[in-house]
């Protein structure tokens, strides 16, 4: 196992370090730059100059890669052009936010997608639906979605709070009622997809010898879904459960634009509307770096519930 | 009638209808999808089936015409993605060894990079306009299909018709096209409808967040967008331009889906 973690991590490292230069180069250099994006691009030469030698553009990429990444390691990733705050300060308050939204999304969309699709009774009609939600689900964007939610549950019922985010601090009520619309917009979503990864292995898996021998020892059908076809057919979902963990780690840009909810997300979508260079920068790498660390994660633990998987 | 079918007719009813709907908005209603008017946010109406905006535009027009928009830039990236995507599938499938592992690692690497995430970025530097849209969507979807071709051709190449081609001494280009190409075309063309109805997926969550075509062009995630203030006024404003996205995503989706 040590050696599998060894292996992988020498492949998924330097590729986090090419990716995030890539990343950089193309921000910094390669198409157009920081200066002309937030000058525009009528800008007379020497006040690109200017904004250049004074941020440090005009130095080699490598150069200033490298002493982002040093500065970086230390917790400093620069002011914001915007509002002069340190970086570290506007994301730091976000982070908790997202992994809230995160974790109650996933919670959701993992534990129905197990239990609607491996309900053994009626499968026939739990199938259509969930195979008519699972379209329905993905090519529905999450705009329309929240906007409908919003109009018919806070508008015209009035039942909950049309946008924003409370602390805990406010009361658990009042946090979770601000949470319900943006994690049934976000999991529905993660549900279709899962359940769709999720009932192609299940039924692959249903055909096998095993579960006929439980089903012939006179296990009760429930007993024979949950406790031998499951475990079996939960490998796919693993790491593709980890790459959207991993998406969602940059925010859920488009839902926590609908619902005003003071995310990474939202914080990504207000400094590109602004021009705001150092904000931008820091979300695509920590973006970048949390999808790949966490793809890593999703295969560690493949590989220890599969140990085929580790040779 | 099979699953496949209902699905292959739905998704085409869909898109003739959305296609219908952008071919024929000049005849299907009196105004000008771009002209502001003094009747500023009204309800909906015989006049105005879904009301108007706050620029007193009509949003059914606008909806009408963002069909054109819509069905210009989901085709377009998807040859883009065509155009990368096919080349580099084909070339990393039927080669063997080292140049294939390369090819893969590559793709691999590309495949995890957050693809919305690195759009939004790519449109917020190069600024928003309809050859830039096209570029960036095509630029973040490419892996998918080279992953897909490269898979499909792998799977072609050992079966025993290849040999018997290679052993009677076809080239490889003759090969690679009279023998492989014809075997794994339908499965690139259901990816190339998934990917028109992803590209226009995420081109209307790029203009829900302000990186679309810029105004006063009809693009249906701007509207929904610029809909979403008056959302206790008037829900049409924003549901009408969003259930456009819906329909022609899911018509393409549906056509893509027929082939598993």
């Amino acid at each position: 196992m040590l050696n599998f973690v060894l292996r992988r991590l020498m492949w998924v490292l330097p590729n986090i370090v090419l990716l995030t230069f890539l990343l950089f180069a193309v921000v910094t250099n390669w198409l157009g730059s920081p200066a002309s994006m937030m000058l525009g691009t009528d800008a007379s030469p020497e006040a690109v100059a200017e904004l250049n030698a004074r941020y440090g553009f005009d130095r080699p990429v490598v150069v200033q890669y490298l002493q982002w990444i040093g500065n970086a390691a230390t917790g400093d990733f620069g002011r914001s052009y915007a509002t002069r705050q340190p970086v570290a300060e506007m994301i730091g308050p976000a982070i908790p936010v997202t992994l809230e939204l995160t974790f109650w999304t996933m919670l959701l969309a993992i534990s129905a997608t197990l239990v609607i699709n491996s309900i053994p009774v009626g499968k026939h009609v739990v199938g259509a639906l969930t195979t008519g939600i699972s379209i329905v689900g993905v090519t529905v964007p999450n705009f329309l979605l929240g906007a409908t939610l919003i109009s018919i549950f806070s508008v015209s019922l009035g039942w909950l709070p049309t946008t924003g985010w409370r602390p805990w601090s406010d009361g658990i009520f009042t946090h979770l009622q601000h949470l319900i619309l943006p994690v049934l917009t976000l999991s529905a979503y993660y549900f279709s997809t899962f359940s769709m990864i999720y009932r192609a292995e299940y039924r692959q898996v249903e055909q096998q010898l095993f579960v006929r021998v439980a089903e012939a020892k006179g296990i009760s059908r429930r007993a024979v879904s949950f406790l031998h076809v499951l475990p079996n057919a939960i490998l796919p979902l693993v790491v593709y459960i980890g790459t959207s963990i991993g998406n969602l780690v940059g925010g859920a840009v488009v839902t926590e634009t609908v619902f005003s909810i003071p995310g990474l997300g939202r914080l990504f979508v207000s400094a590109i509307a602004r021009y705001d260079f150092p904000v931008m920068l820091t979300m695509g790498m920590i973006t970048l770096a949390g999808v790949m660390l966490m793809n890593l994660a999703a295969e560690l633990i493949l590989a220890l519930l599969n140990p085929q998987i580790r040779l | 009638m099979t699953a496949v079918t209902l699905r292959r007719i739905t998704g085409l009813t869909l898109i003739a209808f959305v296609a219908l709907a952008g071919i024929f908005a000049p005849w299907l209603s009196a105004f000008d999808p771009n002209a502001s008017g003094y009747d500023i946010l009204y309800p909906a109406s015989a006049e105005h089936p879904f009301g108007t905006d706050d620029l007193g535009r009509d949003v059914f027009t606008r909806v009408l015409y963002g069909a054109r928009i819509s069905l210009v830039i989901g085709p377009a990236a998807a040859l883009i993605v065509a155009l990368i995507g096919i080349p580099i599938g084909l070339v990393a499938g039927y080669a063997h060894g080292r140049a294939d592992q390369m090819i893969v690692q590559v793709i691999d690497l590309f495949i995890a990079i957050p693809a919305f995430v690195l759009a939004l970025i790519v449109m917020a530097m190069i600024g928003a306009s309809l050859p830039n849209l096209v570029f960036v969507l095509g630029l973040v979807m490419w892996p998918e299909m080279a992953r897909l071709v490269r898979g499909q051709v792998k799977s072609v190449r050992e079966r025993l018709y290849i040999e018997a081609a290679d052993a009677i001494g076809c080239s490889r280009t003759r090969i690679l096209a009279r023998h492989i190409w014809p075997n794994i075309m339908h499965t690139i063309a259901a990816q190339l409808a998934i990917t028109v109805s992803t590209a226009i997926f995420t081109a209307a969550s790029l203009g829900f967040l302000g990186l679309g075509l810029p105004p006063p062009a009809a693009d249906w995630g701007g509207m929904v967008q610029s809909g979403f203030d008056y959302l206790s006024l008037n829900p049409w404003l924003s549901i009408a331009p969003g259930c456009a996205v819906a329909m022609t995503v899911m018509g393409f989706y549906l056509l893509g889906r027929t082939i598993d």
